[in-house]
């Protein structure tokens, strides 16, 4: 009798708790929920907070997770425009978007979410296949700015993914692709390797006979610089010396007086310059002073 | 209510001697529902005691009430320290390392090897050239001229909007990685296979950051990128013939220094050269100048005495000079006229002096 009121608080308090289990679930911010009447989806709740509902077995809550989720799709080959081979594999962020068209659709296997990356791994292939056939390999393979389209092919595998997805009504919304691998077939890269290892040889060869061409026009150029200073430098020195003999001829006039003595007494000295040392000469009688010995001085005597 | 019990009361004493037993059992019952009590109590403190978190010094908080984040945005952030939230399942907390860098690395582009393998050095550098490469086994990109090329990266951000890290990605650091390996691919669709790797990596790796970055804003991942490490490297099977390419760069390098440096001497050479030949010029003409001037005042004065009487004048000065060259000159050979008036036949025989010899003569 005694703890009569307390008793009652308590049980009250647990119908409380189990009333709330039964008709009340919460939705986190991260998740959507379908909320299924005798089996069959009936409502879609992704507000999140405490929501009501009726009791199992009436209503029952599936609850997925609505975050963007990360899904990485199996290298596939693919032929482009102009007939290469290509191995690709793209990776997408996807998430579900409407739970009560993506329930019936994939709910019921045990793992709705691995069920619906199988659909997208083998709708991702075919639009792969799709855009690369539209493209040649330049699109994806040329530098920046010169035509290189790789961008523009993610957003065309997007696009044609996300009319699938849509067309069929998966509930799900692929929010971003993106190529993760690009490669060539095994058998192409041996080719490969040998067509990179014949230009490495070209321009192995390219940078030696460049070098030496340079080389070679480097010295030319100074042998033809050289030349031409030194040409220069004796130009100005022919000039300075005609300049010397202008200024000397101005000098040369006091020889206009007697030009005949001025060439007689450049001849002496021209005479004695040539005669300073080591010669030896030779006289006949005839040249002065030596006629003395044949007798010239009786000229005079004679006089 | 108590005074209604009272009265029953002085008929318990006489029940207890009835039933020793089933005094014991109230006694048991009563001890036992004591303890239920305590554990009860002790229960609902554990309860709300189990609301208490700690958030650590690099990391924030969340509190989510109902499936509800307990306000708005950067209202939402609990810093460090100690925290309490309702028991669950009223609420939950979520911790996000906010200011803590985090890394992801790209290996996707890279040949198969492990950390260990990298850390001894004992990974394989070289193959053969006919070596073919599966891209299931080992990863690698293609370049803009169409070249394989191995590259990775390692990328470091912090997390700037952790409510959307939380509520929008199942795993955003795994979205993270997957920009990152869309940028070195997308990077390297662009980029030659030799400014990849040696002539343009500085603008290879900036490629690969601004384009990471753009990802993480298109996809709204709510990060910030703070560091992107790029390495590049050529493939294994070609390493040889790269380092050949480099070596002769350097060969070609060395070639073209030493033609400057023949350059250079060359050129100051000639200058040097010019300059003597200009000045060789300049006291050619002073001498010259000097030479005709000293002679023109020589003749002004010697002009004169030849004008009183030339004969004598230029007799006098043959004479001179004729003695001052006789002296000079060493063998002097004078020719009388023969018998018949004919001179005389004379031979003598020239012979160059070596030159050692002049040198030691002109001495004394």
């Amino acid at each position: 009798m005694k703890r009569n009121p307390l008793i009652l608080a308590i049980g009250l308090l647990l119908v409380l708790i189990v009333c709330l289990l039964l008709f009340v679930f919460q939705v986190r911010k991260s998740e959507v929920v379908v909320v299924t009447t005798f089996g069959k989806p009936t409502r879609n709740v992704v507000e999140p907070g405490p929501h009501l509902k009726w009791p199992w077995p009436i209503e029952s809550v599936h609850r997925f997770d609505q975050r963007v989720q990360n899904f990485e799709d199996k290298l596939t080959e693919g032929l482009t425009q102009d007939s290469f081979n290509l191995l690709s594999s793209v990776y997408v962020g996807w998430k579900i978007t409407n739970a009560t068209a993506f329930f019936p659709k994939f709910a019921g296997t045990s793992e709705p979410i691995a069920e619906a990356e199988r659909v997208m791994d083998r709708m991702l292939s075919n639009a792969k296949i799709a855009v690369m056939g539209k493209h040649p390999l330049s699109d994806f393979l040329s530098p920046s700015g010169e035509g290189n389209k790789f961008t523009e092919i993610e957003g065309e595998i997007l696009n044609v993914i996300q009319a699938q997805v849509r067309a069929n009504n998966y509930g799900l919304e692929v929010v971003f692709l993106g190529i993760k691998k690009l490669g060539l077939p095994e058998n192409v890269t041996a080719s490969v390797f040998e067509r990179m290892q014949s230009e490495r040889k070209v321009l192995v060869e390219k940078s030696q006979t460049d070098g030496e061409r340079d080389a070679q026009i480097i010295r030319s150029e100074a042998d033809r610089n050289a030349n031409e200073l030194l040409a220069k430098a004796d130009s100005e020195a022919t000039q300075i010396r005609g300049k010397g003999e202008a200024e000397a001829a101005k000098s040369l006039k006091a020889f206009q007086e007697n030009p005949e003595l001025a060439n007689f007494l450049f001849s002496l000295s021209a005479l004695e310059n040539s005669l300073k040392e080591k010669s030896t000469l030779i006289f006949d009688q005839h040249t002065p002073p030596f006629d003395l010995f044949g007798g010239a001085s009786t000229n005079l005597l004679k006089k | 209510m108590p005074q209604q019990l009272s009265p029953p009361e002085p008929l318990l004493p006489p029940e207890t001697p009835i039933d020793a037993g089933s005094q014991a059992l109230s006694e048991a019952l009563r001890s036992s529902f004591g303890i239920v009590k305590f554990v009860m109590v002790l229960l609902v403190i554990v309860f709300l005691g189990s609301g208490f978190f700690t958030v650590g010094p690099q990391e924030q908080a969340i509190i989510i009430r109902l499936g509800k984040p307990v306000g708005e945005r950067e209202k939402a952030l609990l810093g460090p320290g100690l925290h309490w939230s309702l028991p669950y399942p009223i609420d939950e907390y979520k911790r996000v390392p906010i200011s803590a860098i985090q890394k992801v690395s790209s290996k996707v582009s890279w040949y198969a090897t492990t950390p260990e393998q990298e850390q001894a050095g004992t990974e394989t550098t070289s193959l053969p050239v006919g070596t073919p490469i599966n891209l299931l086994a080992d990863g690698y990109a293609l370049t803009a001229d169409q070249n394989i090329v191995h590259t990775r990266a390692d990328l470091t951000y912090h997390i700037s909007d952790p409510v959307g890290f939380i509520f929008n990605f199942v795993n955003a650091s795994n979205a993270v990685q997957n920009a990152l390996d869309n940028a070195l691919l997308w990077a390297a669709s662009g980029f030659k296979v030799d400014d990849l790797l040696t002539r343009d990596v500085a603008g290879f790796k900036e490629t690969v950051k601004k384009r990471v970055v753009e990802l993480v804003e298109k996809e709204n991942l709510g990060i910030v990128v703070e560091e992107c490490l790029v390495q590049s490297r050529a493939p294994r099977q070609l390493k040889e013939a790269f380092e050949n390419v480099i070596k002769a760069e350097q060969t070609r390098g060395k070639v073209l220094n030493e033609a400057r440096t023949y350059e250079n001497q060359v050129l100051s050479k000639a200058a040097a050269d010019a300059k003597s030949r200009i000045n060789m010029a300049e006291s050619d003409r002073a001498r010259l100048v000097n030479d005709v001037s000293s002679q023109a005042e020589r003749f002004k004065e010697v002009l004169p005495k030849f004008r009183e009487n030339p004969r004598l004048f230029i007799q006098q000065r043959l004479t001179d000079i004729l003695g001052r060259v006789l002296t000079n000159v060493q063998d002097k050979v004078f020719l009388t006229v023969g018998d018949q008036g004919n001179p005389k036949e004379f031979r003598m025989l020239i012979n160059r002096e070596p030159p050692k010899q002049r040198t030691e003569e002109a001495k004394p």
